[in-house]
């Protein structure tokens, strides 16, 4: 059903959402960005519309609610193992389709790699609903008509506002109840999606195996100061690392967490004995962005990037991600030739 | 040209130099904040063509100096020079008299957060804001800002020298223990953070505030903090008888508590100045060395309220070498080689 | 509701220590249950971090788990740990070795230093299964560091042994040289049909195989053993990944025609 809303009427709906759940959304915090007086946005609770940054996409992604960037996994006494708590309240995400379309690669990794499915995540996952922030334009650097992932219909409301009213499309008959008493009438409500984009994106369908040592991944090794903020906002980058640890004021007590990893990070293949197998830049360069385009596709059938462009705008040395995925396009139908 | 009779004192209180070549001069332009907009800009060219040789000369101090200019011509310059001053917001005694003192320098500053990546507060802002609290003023008095203890506007050759500082905010659930704030830290600036049990601990008397963490954490875990900070050192020259570096004075400290001290300064200088000096004219430091530091600091901490992180020097003191006592080299290659030739 | 939560590691006995070498001892685990040669566990020290180590045996009520020092987790356990004490493992986890695939027809394998773990199941099955057409090259840096002594004594008597060293003090009576200069001397009637396992450091791998395609080998025959770092054991950690293939769960055990294509 479509609803439309005052913003205030859209209010007291999230108030009432939020007496059954606890409610995330992209928020604009002053000051946190790299640099002085720049801002970023990331996820954190919101109670009303005004809190949410709706405009720009997020930063830093959704992604963090999944996978906490760093969660403790269990604490240890003595002699006892004691998994940790999470809190079971229900949740709402805010998120935008290539989101949307990001939770469905997270799930895979965690609930359709091997025949475990990753427990810690499965039960966040449980707890989650997902809301759809159309989208009224392609964001910066973005490509997500170029992956397919600028519509969805897998989500329990919509979220669009225009001229001052908000317009929602509620697809879960659990929440209809929070709509109905606060809404100004009912209508038809199509989610907005992005359209046109001035990024654009050309994947290869096979790549020869001579491309994972072909020489252009060198300019990489070269640019690129392997910071691994590509990964770190990365919607679909699901890497972890475990850490365990002794608490410094009582060395018997201790707890084993995950926090976020990046293949890109000095340490992400170094085993023990200190080998490490790939060093340079360009090496690991290639094997994120064949993982996107190529390798993730050659197992689960379909691409893993999302076309989000936050890689692209975060990246401190200006390495766009998209025009690498156009370079090896290239270098691909080159190679063929030869 | 008739024969000159000019008040050199009174046109060097005007901003203008005394030339080699007789019968000129040369303008000095007042930056404050070493910034200037392009109007402004093209009238410094405008003058240079007219007035001058075509040249300009850009200051250590970050101003214009517009040099071989008739001494006949200061007048018309100085009219010239009105849109240039109200532009600048450079406080005026007289409307078309140009620049009404020199003695207090122009106000330097670096590019600061305005530009750079590493500055922790607007350099130009703030130093734009001092210089029309104290000028004009006849006190020979130098001041400058940067945005990061870099210290790339070289505030220690100042007599106050103004370092941004941050306090870097850490959220340990943002953090995935890359280390790469360790990393750099260790790298660009002074070691001052560890890792323990994967996460980040930073020695607080160690650290600097220069916000290199900030800049180089890739997940936010490292924020700058609300609360702009400052390092203020103290009584650095560079001359003839003892250059030196300012020293530490305070650190942590807020930008009310900046601008009340620099602004006391003056009343000291009134009170202590010898006035037989050449030209009036004295560093600062060679009066405190007079006065004694106490002395001094009464002036300057007058009604001033240091916040609760401020952190000031118990004692100061100042190296340099005295030139007045000698100026010897340390083991001097000449003096050997001659001891040789002696043997 | 979500289902096992399979990182909690189980309390484990430690059996027996069966000291090699100072540096690399073997562990036996109390186990039950289903582990293949080839497979590995993670060993679980709380509060100080987890180990994937490959099983170099297996029993029944216990896996041997032959353990190198050289590391945070690994020095903790050589360190702390003795015959009697508990603590705590998860798995098994990966592919293994499927035994039954190497009953019938000759086999040679190709081992290097403590890589001889993940295969020290096959020989002993196929001691017994196909004793007279397996051939087992074993290859250590020096004599003081030649694991399994005993089961080598045992072996000799069963099967085709060539153990050799890197290089050895004067005096030393066994063989001196790298494994591949004896790949081209085991004696083998059907090159074509003839399988192999190589396991042991990436360079020894890939000089071994250079030697057996020399001699004809037939690549498909060729199963190697991989490691990469594994924090997770189960395909999402993604620190093993290689290409489209996860060491974990897909390996650790390859054939060569497919590992071939995965370069790090």
């Amino acid at each position: 059903m479509g609803y439309v809303l005052s913003t205030e009427g859209f209010d007291r709906t999230l108030a009432k959402l939020g007496e059954r759940y606890r409610i995330f959304a992209p928020v604009l915090k002053a000051g946190e960005g790299r640099f002085k007086d720049t801002d970023v946005i990331r996820y954190d609770y919101v109670r009303s519309l005004e809190e949410m940054e709706l405009e720009t996409r997020s930063d830093y992604s959704f992604k963090e609610i999944l996978l906490p960037i760093s969660e403790t996994l269990f604490f240890f006494t003595e002699d006892q193992i004691r998994e940790a708590n999470l809190d079971e309240t229900p949740v709402l995400v805010f998120l935008r389709s290539c989101d949307i379309h990001a939770v469905r690669r997270l799930d895979q990794m965690y609930m359709g790699n091997g025949a475990n499915d990753d427990y810690f995540y499965e039960r966040r996952k449980e707890l989650v609903k997902f809301v759809l922030i159309g989208c009224p334009a392609s964001c910066e650097n973005g490509f997500c008509r170029d992956m397919g992932t600028d519509r969805t219909e897998d989500y329990a409301f919509s979220l669009d506002v225009k001229d001052g009213k908000v317009y929602c499309d509620v697809r879960d008959p659990e929440l209809e109840d929070a709509f109905r008493p606060c809404a100004e009438g009912t209508e038809d409500v199509v989610p907005q999606s992005p359209g046109e984009s001035d990024c654009h994106v050309e994947r290869p369908e096979e790549v020869p195996l001579s491309i994972f040592t072909d020489a252009m991944w060198d300019e990489y090794t070269k640019r690129c100061i392997n910071c691994g903020r590509c990964n770190f906002v990365c919607p679909t980058c699901t890497c972890f690392t475990m850490q365990d640890l002794f608490y410094t004021d009582n060395g018997l007590v201790g707890e084993r967490r995950r926090v976020n990893a990046s293949c890109m990070v000095d340490g992400y293949t170094t085993v023990a004995g200190g080998l490490e197998h790939r060093k340079k830049n360009g090496e690991r360069m290639r094997f994120k962005v064949l993982h996107k385009v190529y390798d993730f596709r050659k197992r689960f059938g379909y691409d893993m990037c999302v076309g989000c462009g936050r890689c692209d705008s975060v990246c401190p040395e200006y390495i766009s991600f998209a025009n690498c995925i156009n370079k090896l396009n290239a270098r691909v139908k080159e190679l063929e030739v030869e | 040209m008739g024969n000159l009779d000019i008040n050199l004192k009174k046109i060097k209180k005007n901003a203008y130099r005394y030339s080699k070549v007789r019968g000129e001069t040369a303008s000095r332009v007042r930056c404050p904040g070493g910034e200037i907009d392009v109007d402004s800009l093209q009238r410094v060219v405008d003058i240079a063509r007219k007035y001058g040789q075509g040249t300009v000369n850009i200051t250590n101090r970050q101003g214009f100096e517009i040099p071989g200019i008739s001494l006949e011509d200061i007048e018309e310059v100085n009219k010239a020079l009105q849109l240039i001053i109200e532009n600048r917001g450079v406080n005026q005694d007289e409307y078309n008299g140009g620049y009404p003192a020199s003695g207090t320098r122009n106000v330097v500053a670096c590019p600061g957060a305005k530009l750079c990546p590493f500055g922790c507060y607007d350099t130009k802002e703030f130093a734009q804001d001092i210089d029309r609290r104290i000028f004009p003023n006849d006190h020979h008095v130098k001041i400058a800002f940067t945005g990061c203890s870099n210290d790339c506007a070289h505030t220690r050759l100042n007599d106050f020298g103004i370092i941004g500082q941050t306090e870097p905010q850490y959220d340990p659930d943002r953090c995935v223990g890359c280390e790469q704030c360790v990393k750099y830290c260790s790298k660009r600036s002074v070691g001052a953070l560890s890792v323990v049990n994967g996460k980040i601990v930073r020695d607080t008397n160690k650290c600097i505030g220069c916000g290199v963490c900030v800049v180089y954490c890739p997940t936010r875990a490292w924020t700058r903090s609300e609360e702009e900070y400052f390092r203020l050192v103290l009584l650095g020259r560079t001359g003839k008888k003892n250059p030196r570096m300012a020293e530490d004075f305070l650190k942590w400290a807020d930008r009310a508590s900046i601008t009340k001290i620099i602004e006391n300064v003056y009343a000291y200088l009134d009170d202590y100045l010898d006035r037989s000096a050449v030209e009036a004219k004295e560093h600062i430091g060679y009066i405190v060395d007079r006065t004694g530091f106490e002395e001094f600091l009464k002036y300057i901490m007058k009604d001033v309220h240091l916040g609760p992180k401020c952190e000031m020097q118990g004692r100061m003191y100042w190296g340099g070498k005295r030139y007045d006592q000698g100026n010897e080299l340390r083991r001097s290659m000449y003096r050997f080689s001659e001891k040789e030739a002696d043997q | 509701m979500a289902g096992k939560n399979e990182y909690t590691p189980v309390s484990s006995k430690i059996q027996k220590i069966i000291r090699h070498v100072p540096g690399e001892w073997t562990f036996r685990f109390t186990y039950v249950g289903p582990v293949k040669p080839g497979q590995f566990f993670e060993v679980s020290i709380p509060k100080v971090g987890e180990a994937p180590i490959s099983v170099s045996g297996i029993g029944e009520d216990f896996v041997d788990l032959t353990i190198r020092k050289v590391g945070k987790v690994t020095d903790y356990l050589f360190d702390n740990y003795d015959e009697g004490d508990s603590l705590f493992i998860r798995g098994p986890y990966g592919n293994g070795f499927d035994v039954e695939d190497f009953e019938k027809g000759e086999i040679i394998i190709v081992a290097g230093g403590t890589a001889v773990s993940p295969i020290r199941g096959v020989v002993q099955h196929l001691c017994r299964a196909n004793p007279a057409d397996t051939h087992l090259i074993a290859g250590f840096k020096s004599p003081d560091e030649i694991l399994f002594k005993a089961d080598f004594a045992e072996w000799e008597k069963l099967i085709d042994v060539t153990m050799t060293v890197d290089g050895a003090p004067e005096g030393y009576e066994g063989r001196v040289g790298l494994v591949t200069q004896y790949i081209p001397e085991i004696p083998i009637r059907d090159i074509s049909a003839c399988k192999a396992i190589v396991v042991g450091p990436p360079p020894m791998i890939r000089f071994s195989i250079i030697e057996l395609v020399k001699r004809g080998f037939n690549e498909e025959n060729v199963w190697i053993s991989d490691s990469r770092k594994m924090c997770c054991g189960m395909g999402k950690c993604g620190h093993c990944r290689i290409g489209g293939k996860y060491v974990c769960i897909d390996g650790p055990v390859f054939r060569y025609t497919e590992h071939r294509a995965l370069i790090d």
